[in-house]
Formats: structure tokens, C-alpha cells, sequence
């Protein structure tokens, strides 16, 4: 299957109003078909940098374009065709789960048939159809973080960008996810997400890109990168060097 | 509105819907508050519409049923207009589910008008009520055609739209100003004090404007003067009159396209600047230059009401609602210093017959309508929202809790009270003795306050909002501490006052204290019932 660019950062920068850099300059290319893992320390900038690109933060300079369409100039169409995944999702908790999902996919106009086959088919991989006629409120965070899965899965999406999404999940529906997550690519959707979990990145991702103090310190194929080492030691290695 | 919008605006409402709630929940504590929160707001809703239909007899039976029209219309727009002012930060911008529906294909023009239209809908039950029951006092006496009926209906739809564009617009503009700086919360809950402040400041100048001085000894002429003057200012007002009135078709079409054209026009450069106000309001950088410096420790308590301080300063939304009576009382308080007291009262009281004198045992009363009308005791259980598991898990009784909570209400009001009772005083010159009197009077108040607030805060406890908007300005719990607290405040200011020309004025107050000590009392025990 021939690589496309889905997701290019260039030189993207996130200044604050104090003046602080939490994003310097960063780039890089996700293609179709790819997995990629985002790292760094807590406070590296791997959430300025997700929420820049999925339309939600403003950002001071560089360019973001998602399939070709700058997230500046072409914001909707972007989002037509990307999912987000937030850390910890903000859900409409006086909604039930049915509503919530029927929200999203009315908003991406699927149609009735299109949405319950999606839904009835995520539900059940995720174990929580029983749940969905239940106010979203009486959710655990992992129920929740399923839902929220479930919703960016249903519309089919090019680009599926995901900050930390195995939080709070159980290790079934962190293996579901994963195999989701296989199947999305081998159909030529482009995944971007954000982990602390190394082990997982190394076993899921294909490319990966460290970031520090809001600048990628080391970027590329997880074969480039960690060589014969692991991908834990090589991310202390890099941030060491850095200090 | 293109179909998206349609469908946000309904997922909107249906997640505050308290329907909603009702038909999928499976607790049945939660179901029964949900029926008790309907009775109380149904009692509300039905006193408002007596309120209402008593004031536009009153109106006819002084033969001011032509007024009628003009003065529904103003009071709709006043009321619109205050109230979204204090909401519009809450609900445009710094709202939680912000980064879910910004991720989602909605333009951010979308997500602000329809943000808009949300706080319109929920503000329909309000300008309904206002309005029906003013069209029942204007049908008995002016027996009107039977157009008007649905003219007024239909125009009343259209009546707080523009008052409520202007107020998101002026809410718009402060947080575009305050976003860029650096304390950016405080920025905004001055400038946002600045408008209130200008807009009751205006409010007289308009009043002073549109009285004429050589009828001022006919009080109801000098009010439908008002009224019609008034009208010559907000023309919106005048299209609403004229429409009904006379059934002017150019008048209906003004108040519809000109609601209809600043929606689209308002939301264009909101929407331009929607994103980078929000993210500008809702990211703050780290600047790890903090270096350790010597601790203090503090009782549980005073923790506690450290803790309940920050989070007041932390949200512009809940310092304007919490400080605004604060803020007044301070004014009234310098006011009654610089100017004289006696024009004061003239200008307050339209020229009423009412004397320095006779206004000494309401002035406690009068300073709590201004503070103990907002208990923070009454918002912050619910406030605790998701972060209630912190206070829960933590080695400390819910009496610790509570007192902490309460203890912070009596920082915060019992300074301000004392002041403005101390300038009010000196200002009318009030004798030692009822000076004192006065201010234990009003310590006592700000204790009621504080414990009948934390009676209904826990009452009426909601965790699971959407928008703290929805703790601050609109659960039961403020509205059932508030709304019997205004009416008996200003029926006791009334009743003292009567009571000051034929008892001791020491006496009245000595009793007022005792009647309110004893509230404030069983109040506080009722928390400690509801706390163990």
C-alpha cells in the first residue's frame, strides 16, 4: 500500500503568555498505515503539541496540516476526518452512553444503520453494551475511556490522534485496543499518540519521536532508533544527554 | 442555524436536562431530589408570575395600563442582560467539555452561538413567566384585540435576544482583554465588577435623564414618564410597545430582523477569536521556578477556608457572583461617607417621604440584602464536583469540613458588613448605643447567612454538573437559600421600619437580634445533624 502523508507538523511552536516555549519548533510526519508513539517527561509538551493539532489550542508559529489541510486555515475539514482521545475525556455525564455516542455520529452524519452496526460492534469488543443506557455519571474512568474510544471509532476516522489512551483501561480493553489500533492501520488510517508506558510503544509503534522541555530530541523509525537497545533505555539515554 | 448547530444545541440542553437525569437514573434519593428541585422551582416560578400579575394590577388600578407593554419589555431586558453578563464567562468560554467539542467538525463560530442559544433556552422559563403574567395584567384592564395575544407571546421570544447578544459581546470583549494578560482571572473579574458598576451608574443617569423635574411631585406620572423616556433610549423596548399596542408590522419586523441580524453579526469576530481566547484562558505555563521556602500550618479549618479562598479566586464566575454584594457594600459604604446621607436616600427612594431616622434599625438589613443574598456556604458543597473525593478521603469529619467551609463565609462577609454598617452609621449619625446594637445585629445576620446557606448547600448537594455555572447561579440550593432570604429581608426592612415610629428603636433592633441569633442557631445545629 503506497504511504501518504496524513499528519505534518512543521516547525510548530507554542509560546505562553509568560513567555514560555512549550512547544520549540517541533516536526514531523505521520504517514497512513503508521503507529506513532510520542514520548517524553511529564510536562514535555506532548499535550500542547496533541491539542494544537487536533484544533483545540491556538499556536504561535509553524504549520500543522492534516491529509493536506492546514488545522489554521482548513480547521473543519480536518476534523471531519480526525478522532481525538483526551486523557482524561470530558463526557456529557447527564447523557447515557447511547446518547453520547448518537451525538457523534450525528455530528459525522452516519447514517442509522452505518452507526449501530459501529457501535454495536465496538460496544461488544469493549464490553460495555450493557452499560449504554446508563447515564454516563454512573461510569468508572475506564468505562468512560471506553466510550470515548467507541466514539472516535465510529466515524471511521484517517487520523486518529490519542493522548495516553491505555490510562485506566484493564489489560482486555488495553489489548482490544491494541488490536484496534492494527487493524486501523492495516486499512491505512494514520495513529499518533501520546504514552509513558515504553513497553507498549516499543511493542505497538512503528515510529516514534522523543520530546523534551517542548523539543524533539530524537526522531524515527523504532529500528532506527533503538538499534539493538530498548526503547526504555534509549529514551533515558536521550535524556540524559540532554541535560 | 445549519444542522450541526441544531444538533449541539440539543445535546446541550439534553445533559443539563434534569429529565434526562430523572428517566435513566437508577437512585432513587437522586429521583426524589430531582421531583423536590421541580416543586421548589414550580413555587418559584408561580410566586414570580403572582409577583408579577399583583404589579401590573397595581399598574392598572393607577390607570398605567398603557405603560404596561413598555415596562415588560424593560424589565425582560434588564433582567437578560444582568444575568448573562454574570454567565457569559461560565458558558462561553473556560468551559470543561471545551477541548471534546473543539476537537469535533464544529466551526468555533458554532460552538459560541450555540453556547448562546443554550443560555437563551434555559433563560426562556424566567422571560415567560415575567411575561405571561404581565400580558394577564394588561388583558384585565386594557381588554386588548386578540392579536395581541400572540403577538406578545411571539414578540417576547425576541425580547431578551438583544440584551443578551450585548451582554455576551461586553463578556466577549473582557475576556479577549484579560486572556493575553498574566493574571488573567482577576483582570477579568474586575473589568466584568467595572460593567456592573457602569450599568447601575447608568441605570441612575438614565433614571435621572428621563424624569421630568417639574412633575416630580406626581409620582405616577414621573413613573410612566420614566417608562416612556426610557423607551426613547432602548428602542427595542418601543418596537415591543409600539407592536402590541398598535399592531405596527414595521415595529414586529424591527425587533425580529434587528434580534435576528446581531446574532449573525456578534458571532462573527466570536468566532474569529473563539480559539485563541481559549486557549489563551485555559492553558497556563509552568514557570518550575519555584524554590522552598519556610511553611506555615494552619488549623484543619482555617485550611479548609484557605482552601475554599483560592478556589473563589480561581474562577472569575464565582468571584463576580460571591464579591458583587461585597463590592456594593463597600460603594454604599464610602458613598454614605463623602455624600450627603439624606440625598442619598432622596435619590435611592425617588423622593419618597422617608427620613434618616426612620431608615436606623433597617440599616443592618439593608447592608445584608447587598451581602447575604449570595452564601458561599450554600455553593461550595456542590463546587466540590469531582474533586469531592480529595475531602472525602482525607483524615477529617464532615463537621471539620462544613466548619471550614463556614468559617470562610464569615471571613469573607463579616468585614465588609461591619463596614458598610459603620459608615451607614456614621454617615446618618446614629447613636452609639443603636450603632452598636446595629452591628451585633449584622454579625448575627452574616451567622444566619453562613449557616442557612451550608443547610441548603448540603441539602441540595449536585455533584455531577456540567458547567459550575449551574452551582453558582442555578441549583436549588442558592435558589432556595436566596429567594425566601430577599423576600424576608425586604419585607423585615418594611416592617422595622413601620415598627421604628411607634417602638424603641434599641428594642426592635435588640429583638431582631435575638430572633436572628436564634436562626442562625437552629441553622447550625441542623448542619450538625446533617454532618454526622
Amino acid at each position: 500500500m503506497e504511504k501518504k502523508k496524513i499528519l505534518e507538523i512543521k516547525n510548530y511552536t507554542k509560546v505562553y503568555g509568560e513567555g514560555k516555549k512549550a512547544a520549540d519548533n517541533v516536526s514531523l510526519i505521520v504517514e497512513s498505515g503508521d503507529i506513532y508513539g510520542f514520548i517524553g517527561h511529564n510536562g514535555a509538551g506532548k499535550s500542547t503539541t496533541i491539542r494544537a493539532v487536533v484544533g483545540v489550542l491556538d499556536f504561535t508559529e509553524g504549520e500543522i496540516l492534516i491529509d493536506g489541510h492546514s488545522v489554521k486555515t482548513d480547521a473543519m475539514e480536518c476534523k471531519k476526518i480526525t478522532a481525538y482521545i483526551p486523557d482524561n475525556p470530558d463526557l456529557y455525564e447527564n447523557l447515557t452512553g447511547i446518547q453520547y455516542l448518537n451525538f457523534i455520529a450525528d455530528v459525522f452524519k452516519i447514517g442509522a444503520s452505518e452507526r449501530e452496526a459501529s457501535i454495536k460492534k465496538y460496544a461488544d469488543l469493549f464490553e460495555i453494551t450493557d452499560a449504554l443506557g446508563d447515564l454516563i455519571s454512573s461510569y468508572s474512568h475506564g468505562m468512560k475511556q471506553k466510550l470515548a474510544i467507541i466514539s472516535a471509532l465510529i466515524h471511521n476516522p484517517k487520523l486518529m490522534v490519542m493522548d495516553e489512551p491505555f490510562v485506566g483501561l484493564d489489560p482486555k480493553a488495553a489489548f482490544t485496543l491494541k488490536q484496534i489500533m492494527h487493524d486501523m492501520c492495516a486499512n491505512g488510517t494514520a495513529i499518533f499518540f501520546s504514552t509513558h508506558v515504553l513497553d507498549v510503544a516499543e511493542k505497538l509503534c512503528n515510529k516514534v519521536a522523543i520530546i523534551k522541555n517542548g523539543k524533539i530530541i530524537d526522531t524515527g523509525t523504532m529500528e532506527e532508533l533503538t538499534g539493538k537497545k530498548s526503547l526504555e533505555e534509549v529514551f533515558l539515554e536521550v535524556q540524559d544527554e540532554q541535560k | 442555524m445549519n444542522k450541526n448547530s441544531i444538533v449541539l444545541l440539543r445535546t446541550l440542553l439534553k445533559s443539563t436536562s434534569q429529565w434526562n437525569i430523572y428517566k435513566y437514573c437508577k437512585d432513587k434519593k437522586k429521583k426524589g431530589r430531582i421531583i423536590g428541585n421541580f416543586i421548589g422551582y414550580s413555587i418559584l416560578y408561580l410566586c414570580l408570575i403572582a409577583y408579577c400579575i399583583g404589579t401590573a394590577i397595581g399598574y392598572g388600578k393607577m390607570e398605567l395600563t398603557e405603560i404596561m407593554p413598555a415596562n415588560c419589555a424593560i424589565t425582560v431586558s434588564i433582567l437578560a442582560f444582568i444575568f448573562t453578563l454574570f454567565k457569559t464567562n461560565g458558558y462561553l468560554f473556560n468551559f470543561k467539555e471545551y477541548d471534546m467539542l473543539m476537537s469535533l467538525p464544529f466551526s468555533p463560530g458554532t460552538v459560541a452561538g450555540c453556547k448562546f442559544m443554550y443560555m437563551y433556552v434555559k433563560s426562556l422559563p424566567w422571560t415567560l413567566s415575567i411575561s405571561l403574567a404581565m400580558l394577564v395584567g394588561y388583558a384585565i384592564y386594557a381588554a386588548p384585540a386578540i392579536w395581541v395575544y400572540p403577538v406578545w407571546l411571539i414578540l417576547t421570544m425576541f425580547l431578551p435576544v438583544i440584551p443578551m447578544l450585548l451582554a455576551s459581546f461586553i463578556g466577549f470583549l473582557i475576556a479577549k482583554v484579560s486572556a493575553g494578560l498574566k493574571k488573567k482571572n482577576i483582570i477579568q473579574t474586575i473589568l466584568t465588577f467595572l460593567f456592573v458598576l457602569a450599568i447601575f451608574a447608568l441605570r441612575f443617569a438614565i433614571e435621572a435623564f428621563a424624569r421630568d423635574d417639574e412633575k416630580l411631585n406626581d409620582a405616577l406620572l414621573s413613573v410612566s414618564d420614566t417608562i416612556k423616556n426610557i423607551e426613547n433610549i432602548y428602542f427595542p423596548a418601543k418596537w415591543f410597545d409600539e407592536a402590541v399596542v398598535q399592531f405596527s408590522v414595521s415595529d414586529i419586523l424591527l425587533l425580529v430582523g434587528v434580534s435576528i441580524l446581531l446574532f449573525a453579526i456578534i458571532f462573527i469576530p466570536v468566532g474569529r477569536s473563539y480559539r485563541s481566547i481559549n486557549s489563551k484562558l485555559k492553558s497556563h505555563a509552568a514557570s518550575r521556578k519555584y524554590k522552598m521556602t519556610p511553611q506555615k500550618s494552619r488549623s484543619i479549618e482555617n485550611s479548609i477556608a484557605f482552601k475554599e479562598f483560592k478556589r473563589m479566586t480561581g474562577s472569575p464566575t464565582y468571584m463576580i457572583n460571591g464579591g458583587l454584594g461585597e463590592i456594593f457594600t463597600i460603594l454604599i459604604g464610602l458613598a454614605a461617607l463623602i455624600f450627603d446621607i439624606d440625598s442619598l436616600i432622596a435619590k435611592v427612594l425617588h423622593d419618597a417621604p422617608v427620613t434618616k431616622e426612620m431608615l436606623y434599625p433597617a440599616i443592618p438589613l439593608i447592608i445584608y440584602f447587598l451581602i447575604g443574598m449570595v452564601a458561599t456556604t450554600a455553593i461550595t458543597p456542590s463546587l466540590e464536583g469531582k474533586n469531592y473525593w480529595i475531602v472525602q478521603s482525607l483524615p477529617i469529619s464532615k463537621k471539620q469540613l462544613y466548619h471550614g467551609k463556614m468559617l470562610f463565609n464569615m471571613y469573607l462577609t463579616v468585614p465588609f458588613a461591619v463596614f458598610g454598617t459603620l459608615c451607614l452609621c456614621v454617615s446618618a449619625k446614629v447613636p452609639i448605643l443603636t450603632a452598636l446594637l446595629e452591628i451585633i445585629l449584622m454579625l448575627a445576620l452574616c451567622a444566619f447567612s453562613t449557616a442557612w446557606g451550608c443547610v441548603c448547600g448540603i441539602k441540595h448537594m449536585r455533584l455531577d454538573w456540567e458547567n459550575e455555572i449551574e452551582v453558582i447561579k442555578q441549583s436549588s440550593a442558592v435558589a432556595i437559600y436566596m429567594f425566601p432570604n430577599m423576600f424576608a429581608t425586604m419585607a423585615l426592612v418594611v416592617l422595622v421600619v413601620i415598627l421604628g415610629m411607634y417602638m424603641n428603636l434599641n428594642l426592635i433592633i435588640i429583638i431582631l437580634t435575638l430572633i436572628v441569633s436564634l436562626l442562625a442557631w437552629l441553622s447550625y445545629k441542623k448542619v450538625l445533624r446533617l454532618t454526622m
